[in-house]
C-alpha cells in the first residue's frame, strides 16, 4: 500500500524509465488535443476515442513519475475543458490528474509493454476516468451523469483497441538509451 | 524530519494540491456562472490556428483527390457515356424514321378511308431497278394479293405509275417518268388532252398538245381516264414549263408524287372513279381540294366504272416496251387487260 503513495521510489530501481526527445511529450499531447477538437466536427465517430486520455495514460505509464504524470494529466484536462463549450474548467482536469497519477503509479509496478496489459490498462483507466467525471459532476456540480452505460462500454473497448495501436506508434518516439 | 516526510509524500502532496486547486476553480466557476473566459481564450488561441491549418490542408487534399485522383475512372466513364450517346442517337434516328413512316401510313389511311368506294391496296416499295435508266420499283404485293398487270399505282399526292410485271408475292411498277411509260392526261383548265410520257429525266413531259393551245406553268394536269388504267381526274402534276415546238409543244411536268422518295403506295384494284361521291361537282369547284387530296375532279368525273378493254395488245403501250408507239389522246395508252373477277369493282 505504501507503493501507492510513494511509487516513484520503487519504480526507478526496478523498472526502466523511458525518456523522450525534448518537446516530444508536449507536441504529442498538444496534437492529441488538437485532433480531438478537430476531428469532432467530422462526426460522432470521433467521440469513440478519447485521445487526450490515451496520451495521459501512455506518458504516465512510460515515464513512471507520479508528479509529472499528474501535472501532465492536469494540463491536458484543463486544456480539454478550455476547448469545450460548456464544461466548467477543472472537470476533465481533476479526472485526468488522477488518471495521470495512477498511471504513473501503476507503470512503476507492472509490465505495461505487452499489448494485452496495455489494453486492460486503457480499458480500466477509461472507466476510472468516467467514474471520476461522473462523481465530480454529482458532488461538485450537482449534475446527473452516468457512471456506466453500454455505450461507454463500447467506447472503452474502442479506445483500448485504438490505444494499443497508438501506444506502439508512440513507442517509436522513445529516445534510445 | 519534515523534509523527509515531504520528500516521501511529495507526489501525494502535489496531487492533493492540484486537485484542491481545480476544485477551487470549479467552485469559483459555480459562483461566477462558468465565467472563466481567460482559460478558454488561451485554449482557443493555441488550438484554433492548428485547426484552421488542418481544415485548409484537408480542403486542399480533398481538392487534389476530387480534381485528380478520383478522376481516374473518368476516361472509362466518358467512353461509356459516348457509347451510350451513340446508342441513343441511333435509337432516336430509328424513332424519327418510325414517326415519318407512321405519318406516311396515316396519309395513306386517310386517303383510303376517304375513298372507300374504290378498292385500293396499300403496298410498300421494297426495291428498285438495277438499271439506272429504268424507272421501276418493286412492291411487296403480287398475285396472291390480287395484283394484276396494268393496274394503276398512286399515292395521296398523285399518280406514280402502273404495274408492268406481277410475281406471286411481288410486283414491278413502271414509274410515269420512265421513257417507256405513258399516261392519258388532261390539262385541267384548258381541257386539252395529251399524253404524259417519261423522258428519262425526273420530269416527264406532255406530248401531243398543239402549239395553238394556251398552256401556262403551274396548270394542273390530271388523268383523262382514256388509258383505261387510271380513273379520270387523278392528279398527275403541274406544268413546269411550256414552249412551242414542232409539231407539238414541249411541256415539262412537275410530278405531284415524289417519285424519287416513294416508300408506301396504293394500288388501284379497279378503274372505278375515285371521286364518284362528288359526281355532280365541277372541276373548278374541286380544284382547291385537289391540291391537298391529290384527286382532281373534272367535268366528267362522274362517269361510272370504266371497264378494261376486252383483250390485251389491241393498243400500243409503254408497258409492253413499244415506247415509240404514239399514244393519242382519246385512245387507251396501254393494253387493256382482261378483268379479273376478284378485281372488278362493284357496279353501281
Amino acid at each position: 500500500m505504501s507503493y501507492m503513495f510513494n511509487p516513484g521510489a520503487q519504480s526507478e530501481a526496478n523498472i526502466e524509465v523511458h525518456k523522450y526527445y525534448s518537446g516530444t511529450v508536449v507536441a504529442v499531447c498538444f496534437l492529441a488535443l488538437v485532433l480531438q477538437a478537430f476531428l469532432h466536427k467530422f462526426g460522432p465517430w470521433a467521440e469513440l476515442v478519447d485521445l487526450p486520455l490515451l496520451v495521459t495514460v501512455y506518458f504516465g505509464v512510460s515515464r513512471r513519475n507520479p508528479v509529472s504524470g499528474l501535472l501532465l494529466g492536469a494540463a491536458i484536462g484543463i486544456l480539454q475543458d478550455g476547448l469545450s463549450h460548456d464544461n466548467p474548467i477543472g472537470l476533465f482536469g481533476i479526472a485526468k490528474t488522477l488518471v495521470g497519477y495512477l498511471a504513473s503509479s501503476v507503470g512503476a509496478r507492472i509490465d505495461t509493454e505487452h499489448p494485452a496489459s496495455r489494453f486492460a490498462l486503457i480499458f480500466l483507466f477509461f472507466h476510472f476516468h468516467q467514474v471520476v467525471l461522473a462523481a465530480t459532476e454529482h458532488v461538485l456540480l450537482n449534475h446527473a451523469a452516468p457512471f456506466f452505460t453500454f455505450s461507454l462500454l463500447w467506447n472503452s473497448l474502442a479506445t483500448a483497441a485504438f490505444g494499443v495501436v497508438l501506444f506502439a506508434l508512440l513507442d517509436r518516439l522513445r529516445r534510445q538509451s | 524530519m519534515v523534509d523527509l516526510v515531504i520528500s516521501r509524500h511529495r507526489p501525494l502532496a502535489v496531487l492533493a494540491a492540484a486537485l484542491f486547486a481545480q476544485v477551487l476553480l470549479l467552485a469559483f466557476q459555480i459562483k461566477r456562472d462558468h465565467d472563466v473566459r481567460l482559460i478558454r481564450y488561451w485554449a482557443a488561441a493555441v488550438v484554433t490556428p492548428f485547426e484552421r491549418f488542418g481544415t485548409w490542408s484537408l480542403s486542399k487534399v480533398g481538392g487534389v483527390w476530387t480534381g485528380y485522383i478520383a478522376l481516374h475512372g473518368a476516361r472509362a466513364e466518358n467512353a461509356r457515356l459516348r457509347s451510350e450517346l451513340a446508342q441513343l442517337q441511333l435509337r432516336n434516328r430509328e424513332l424519327e424514321s418510325e414517326a415519318l413512316e407512321a405519318q406516311r401510313l396515316s396519309a395513306l389511311l386517310n386517303f383510303r378511308e376517304t375513298h372507300t368506294e374504290a378498292p385500293l391496296l396499300a403496298a410498300q416499295v421494297i426495291g428498285a431497278s438495277a438499271d439506272p435508266a429504268s424507272h421501276t420499283l418493286v412492291l411487296n404485293r403480287g398475285e396472291r394479293d390480287h395484283v394484276r398487270r396494268n393496274m394503276g399505282v398512286i399515292t395521296p399526292d398523285g399518280v406514280v405509275g402502273k404495274i408492268v410485271e406481277v410475281f406471286p408475292t411481288t410486283s414491278q411498277v413502271l414509274l410515269m417518268s420512265d421513257k417507256d411509260s405513258g399516261v392519258g392526261a388532261l390539262l385541267a383548265e384548258t381541257r386539252t388532252h395529251g399524253v404524259v410520257k417519261g423522258s428519262g429525266d425526273p420530269d416527264p413531259r406532255v406530248d401531243y398538245v398543239v402549239n395553238d393551245e394556251k398552256v401556262h406553268p403551274g396548270e394542273m394536269i390530271v388523268t383523262s381516264g382514256e388509258d383505261r388504267i387510271f380513273p379520270k381526274g387523278l392528279l398527275i402534276g403541274t406544268v413546269a414549263s411550256a414552249k412551242d415546238g414542232n409539231p407539238f409543244q414541249n411541256i415539262r411536268v412537275q410530278p405531284a408524287a415524289r417519285l424519287d422518295r416513294l416508300e408506301d403506295v396504293l394500288i388501284l384494284l379497279t378503274q372505278q372513279d375515285l371521286s364518284e361521291k362528288k359526281g355532280s361537282e365541277t372541276a373548278d369547284s374541286a380544284a382547291p381540294a385537289a391540291k391537298t387530296s391529290g384527286i382532281v375532279q373534272t367535268g366528267a368525273l362522274s362517269a361510272p366504272l370504266v371497264r378494261p378493254a376486252t383483250s390485251p395488245g389491241t393498243s400500243s403501250s409503254g408497258a409492253n416496251g413499244s415506247a415509240s408507239s404514239p399514244i393519242k389522246p382519246g385512245a387507251g395508252i396501254s393494253p387493256a387487260v382482261s378483268p379479273q373477277p376478284q378485281m372488278s369493282a362493284p357496279q353501281n
